[in-house]
């Protein structure tokens, strides 16, 4: 367990403040040292990410996090390459971020980040950034370090897209982080089936069947989803209150990118498309006493503990009252 | 009549006969066009009877040498080809019509092939007497070699057409050459070579068929024209029966899935060079022999003997080989061949039921493989979707593992590893081939001197037609070969087709893979006690980039460091071959990397490295962000690039990935504590 300071300096390093006033600016290097420290479990590393989100204050953003899912190897990179480059074409002043994450391997704990193949961005531009992230079981669980870093791109990007694999917990996940999440699926692939017993079609917000290279092979796929979808009480049309978009795309032969892209610019300029930012983060706070403190000291949070916190707080002093109560409340803690 | 006996060969006649030896193949060609021109007038005069051209990296991807990323490529690896000029002089003095030429190219094979139809038409040759092939087999190019340039559908595109072209207009031309040569040398068992080689055989002629543009006699022919390119190795046992099974396979398929009549047209031609991969860089001398016992599984069974055969040189895994390697090589061949009796017996393993067995067990499997791909939907959906080439990856790190679990002897690699010095290689030159830097400007003066003089009008028109019909279905090559005359320069002619089809990007196949290192091996536990304490002290784990610029596509190394970087429990970002350096000092930068690790195997690491840390100086990470090296580097270039920057540089001796590992954590960690 990490001991924890109770005060955090009001000073920054002169190396961190310019890192700071450069990412501002977007400057690549320094905002990748920046989202490095949002991954990094040390106490350093948490001072620094309070001090960020201080400095970053008033000046800040509160960009789209998009979240797209979906099984390996549907098309989920190339079709977020395609959207950027269609986004950027149809708003010019747009900045965006893609957060990739891939599973790390149990054995090793190393992760292989393969997900830039599939971009083709133009270089040295500033608009748009990259970053490739391992999900890094042993390091604090698949959401904590992803959300980490959205706490920090949401402030300087209008758009935020995460890439996660996978069905079933890590969509969950995903869904957690992001204000709009879709699951990319394939033509005709018999494992929509498999979503629905997963009970899982309820989550995304919209649909994209990608891989639709030919209009008949699109037809035919939609009305096998919208079947499928029915069947799980989960309604296509577009008039019905609790009904989501399908969209059929081909990254690869470019089409329906820019249907998608302006359904997409709508979500963006739409900021009653933003999850609560405090339900959020007492989420994943939650989940970071769950880890310490086990069921016990989640009940304690959810009963009571909770109720400490205000929220003029960063996250990081959030952390730090939780843990000094905790430690009160559960005396075998304190060493 | 005498009795014949049964081994001896004899003649149409009835008389006792021998054979005739197979073709030796030099294949050559680089500096540029006059210095590659001379050396293939001295090949011809010597009695050579054939070329073999091999084409510089950047005419092979489609740049002319004015292209940023073609200058450190230029002359190279091969002979630098920007218009119609360059092969004006390259075929300076060289009967065409005499000529059987043979062409290492895939990505740009078209427009190679327009060349040649060109120069003929403008030298008034008639272009029905040409003979040679275009290498043209895309499929490996995806999976093992690295010079595509367009998706997969628009190349078999490319290739139907050549085939149609070919077949009604130059009839003796080998419109592609299916080779399972790279696979091998990618890491393929034989089974995977006889599989994926014949799958691309298949999905060609499935493409042809679906064309509809031959008929019945036309298709036999065109299937006759089907050649392949193959490799062996040190396992001569199993290699020449993986040869039989070949010959057995090819008949097979083309009788029973196409329905071809005439068993001519159904004998499976190939040539070969022996397997490179497992020649050394140890005890370079060893590999002379090396290169004797592959060559003998392609050449002991008459009935499954090559055609054609080129060898590599003793120095391999040194550099390109300098006349006198291949000399040396040249003379294996030949003191085989005349010799040795080889060539006065009929097939001496005929009957032999241990070699039957075998043949029938790859045979078996090969076909199971088969199978398998063509349920998935075909060569090209078996590229696009991974399969295939994560399945070389596999095999490789499976190889990688046994070297270094010592499970696969290789003398004077992992056995036997004490011995004198060589003096081959206390030569003046250490063994080595330099390529003059000097000849690649008059390559640019000469591309700069045809833009200058030819006619702008014409060469529009020719690139809009091109454009158009690249289009439209119709067959590109009679467009192809207008631009050739108009003098498009090769990288218009490829610039053009790559806006209207794109460019491709195959699958890396490392995804998922992992390195057969036992738990309990001492390099192993070892690096992975250094990670842990990189974490312990850092709080996160450490995260390399694996970087591949320019136009190099030996993708072997970066993939296997990948790989056991990943076992090892690096984070890694690996994303394929024929970056820029720009790229991947950007990718470097946005991961914030703690190192960052360059592979090159193409000889152009000196100007690469140059642009490297000149991109990383510019971002201010020059000292920041720590660059190893690792490929075919010649020692006398370490002292240069250690000046310039590089921390570590690793060659194939550096064959146990996880000693490899452990000492880029210690460069890390040399990095962090300054
Ligand atoms: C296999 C091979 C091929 C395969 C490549 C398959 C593939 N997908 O990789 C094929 C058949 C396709 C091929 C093609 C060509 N090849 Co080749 N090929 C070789 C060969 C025989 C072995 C290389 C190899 O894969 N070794 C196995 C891997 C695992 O080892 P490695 O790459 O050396 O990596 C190890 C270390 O070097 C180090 N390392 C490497 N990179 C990195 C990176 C980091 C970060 C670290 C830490 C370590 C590290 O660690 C690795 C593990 O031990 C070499 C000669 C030789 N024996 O080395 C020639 C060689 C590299 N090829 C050569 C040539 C000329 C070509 C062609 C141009 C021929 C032609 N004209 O068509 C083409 C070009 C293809 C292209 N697009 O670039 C030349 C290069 C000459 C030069 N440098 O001056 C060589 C040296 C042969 C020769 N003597 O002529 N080739
Ligand atoms: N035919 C076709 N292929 C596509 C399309 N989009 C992606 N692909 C191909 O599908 C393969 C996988 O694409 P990726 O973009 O890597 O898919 P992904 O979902 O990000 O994959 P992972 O991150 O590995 O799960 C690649 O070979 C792509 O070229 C499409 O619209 N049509
Ligand atoms: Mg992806």
């Amino acid at each position: 367990m990490s001991k924890n300071q109770n005060r955090f300096d009001a000073m920054m390093t002169p190396e961190l403040r310019d890192m700071i006033a450069r990412a501002k600016h977007l400057e690549k290097w320094p905002l990748a040292r920046l989202i490095s420290l949002f991954e990094t479990n040390t106490e350093q590393a948490k001072q620094d990410r309070h001090s960020v989100m201080s400095s970053l204050k008033g000046s800040a953003k509160n960009g789209l996090i998009l979240g797209i899912t979906g099984t390996p190897g549907a098309g989920k990179s190339s079709l977020i390459g395609e959207l950027c480059l269609s986004l950027l074409a149809e708003k010019p002043e747009l900045n965006i971020a893609v957060l990739a994450v891939d599973p790390s391997s149990q054995r090793s704990g190393g992760a292989l980040l393969g997900d830039r193949t599939r971009t083709n961005f133009p270089i040295n531009d500033k608009r748009l950034f990259f970053r490739s992230q391992a999900s890094d079981l042993d390091l604090g669980g698949v959401g904590k370090k992803t959300y980490q870093v959205t706490r920090l791109l949401r402030q300087l990007f209008d758009i935020i897209i995460i890439e996660t694999v996978g069905i079933g917990q890590s969509e969950i996940e995903v869904e957690q982080l992001s204000d709009h999440t879709c699951l990319v699926l394939q033509p005709l692939a018999g494992d929509q089936v498999q979503f629905m017993k997963a009970g899982i079609m309820e989550v995304p917000d919209t649909f994209i069947i990608n891989k639709c290279d030919e209009d008949s092979l699109a037809k035919r796929s939609y009305h096998l989803l919208k079947t499928s979808l029915k069947l799980v009480n989960v309604s296509l049309n577009k008039h019905n209150e609790n009904s989501k978009s399908v969209f059929l795309t081909s990254a690869t032969k470019q089409k329906g990118i820019d249907e998608l892209t302006h359904f997409l610019l709508q979500l963006e300029s739409d900021s009653s498309v933003r999850k609560d930012r405090q339900t959020q983060e007492y989420f994943y706070l939650g989940k970071w006493i769950q880890q310490e403190f086990g069921r016990f000291g989640l009940t304690l949070f959810n009963q009571s503990v909770k109720t400490a916190l205000t929220s003029q707080q960063s996250y990081e002093e959030k952390e730090n009252t939780l843990f000094e109560m905790m430690k009160k409340m559960i005396p075998s803690l304190s060493r | 009549m005498t009795e014949q006996n049964k081994h001896t060969i004899y003649g149409k006649d009835g008389k006792p006969t021998v054979d005739r030896p197979w073709i030796f193949r030099t294949y050559a060609g680089h500096t540029n066009v006059w210095a590659t021109n001379a050396l293939y007038k001295d090949n011809l005069s010597k009695g050579q009877t054939g070329l073999s051209i091999a084409m510089d990296l950047a005419t092979q991807c489609g740049y002319s040498s004015d292209h940023p990323i073609a200058k450190p490529e230029i002359g190279k690896v091969g002979v630098p080809i920007n218009t119609l000029d360059d092969f004006h002089v390259l075929f300076e003095g060289i009967p065409l019509e005499e000529m059987n030429t043979s062409m290492t190219i895939n990505g740009t094979a078209m427009w190679l092939l327009s060349l040649y139809v060109a120069l003929a038409e403008e030298r008034g040759v008639e272009v029905s007497q040409l003979r040679g092939t275009t290498q043209n087999d895309l499929i490996k190019e995806y999976l093992a070699r690295g010079t595509y340039i367009f998706p997969p559908e628009d190349s078999m595109r490319l290739i139907v057409d050549m085939y149609e072209y070919s077949l009604h207009n130059i009839p003796s031309w080998n419109a592609s050459n299916i080779c399972s040569y790279h696979l091998q040398e990618a890491g393929a068992t034989p089974v995977q070579e006889l599989a994926f080689a014949l799958v691309t055989s298949i999905t060609i002629l499935d493409a042809i068929k679906e064309r509809d543009c031959f008929n019945e006699e036309e298709f036999e022919r065109c299937v006759g024209r089907i050649s392949f390119f193959v490799n062996a190795g040190m396992r001569f046992v199993e290699e020449v029966s993986k040869m039989r099974a070949f010959c057995e396979m090819w008949d097979e398929i083309t009788q029973e899935r196409y329905g071809v009549k005439n068993a001519k047209y159904r004998r499976f031609r190939y040539g070969v060079q022996v397997n490179s991969l497992g020649l050394t860089a140890e005890q370079p001398e060893n590999n002379a022999w090396r290169i004797l016992i592959e060559t003998l599984g392609v050449t002991l069974s008459r009935k499954a003997r090559c055609r054609a055969l080129q060898l590599p040189a003793w120095n391999e895994a040194l550099s390109l080989p300098r006349p006198w390697d291949q000399q040396w090589s040249l003379r294996i061949q030949q003191i085989l061949a005349y010799e040795t009796d080889l060539l006065e017996y009929p097939d001496i393993l005929e009957g032999s039921v241990v070699i039957e067995s075998k043949v029938k067990e790859l045979k078996e499997q090969a076909y199971t493989e088969i199978n398998q791909v063509l349920e998935l939907g075909g060569g090209v959906e078996a590229v696009k979707s991974g399969y295939m080439k994560s399945a070389l990856v596999s095999s490789q790190s499976k190889r990688m593992g046994r070297l270094a679990n010592g499970e696969q002897i290789v003398v004077g690699k992992n056995k036997w590893v004490e011995g004198l010095p060589s003096p081959l290689v206390n030569d003046g030159d250490g063994g080595i081939f330099m390529v003059d830097a000097k000849a690649a400007q008059k390559t640019l003066e000469a591309l700069e001197e045809t833009k200058r003089t030819r006619d702008d009008a014409r060469v529009k028109a020719a690139l809009v037609r091109l454009e158009e019909e690249a289009k439209s279905d119709n067959n590109l090559m009679e467009a192809s070969i207008e631009c050739a005359k108009a003098r498009v320069t090769t990288g218009e002619w490829s610039e053009t087709l790559r806006n209207v089809f794109g460019e491709y990007r195959p699958p890396t196949g490392v995804d998922g893979q992992n390195m057969s290192i036992k738990e309990d091996n001492a390099s192993l536990v070892s690096v992975r006690a250094k990670i842990d304490t990189f974490i312990k002290t850092y709080g996160y784990r450490p995260r390399i980039v694996v970087g591949k610029p320019g136009l190099d596509g030996h993708s072997n190394g970066a993939e296997m460091i990948s790989v056991a970087a990943k076992h090892a429990g690096f984070d890694v970002i690996y994303f394929g071959i024929r970056l820029s350096s720009v790229d991947i000092v950007q990718s470097a930068l946005e991961e914030n990397v703690d190192v960052i690790g360059v592979s090159l195997l193409s000889g152009s690491h000196n100007e690469i490295m140059t642009q490297l840390f000149e991109e990383l100086d510019k971002n201010g990470a020059k000292d920041a962000i720590p660059v190893i090296l690792g490929g075919i580097i010649p020692e006398p270039d370490h002292v240069g690039l250690k000046e310039q920057g590089v921390k570590r540089i690793f060659t194939p001796k550096d064959f146990d990935p996880m000693t490899v590992m452990g000492e880029i954590m210690d460069v890390i960690n040399e990095q962090k504590s300054k």
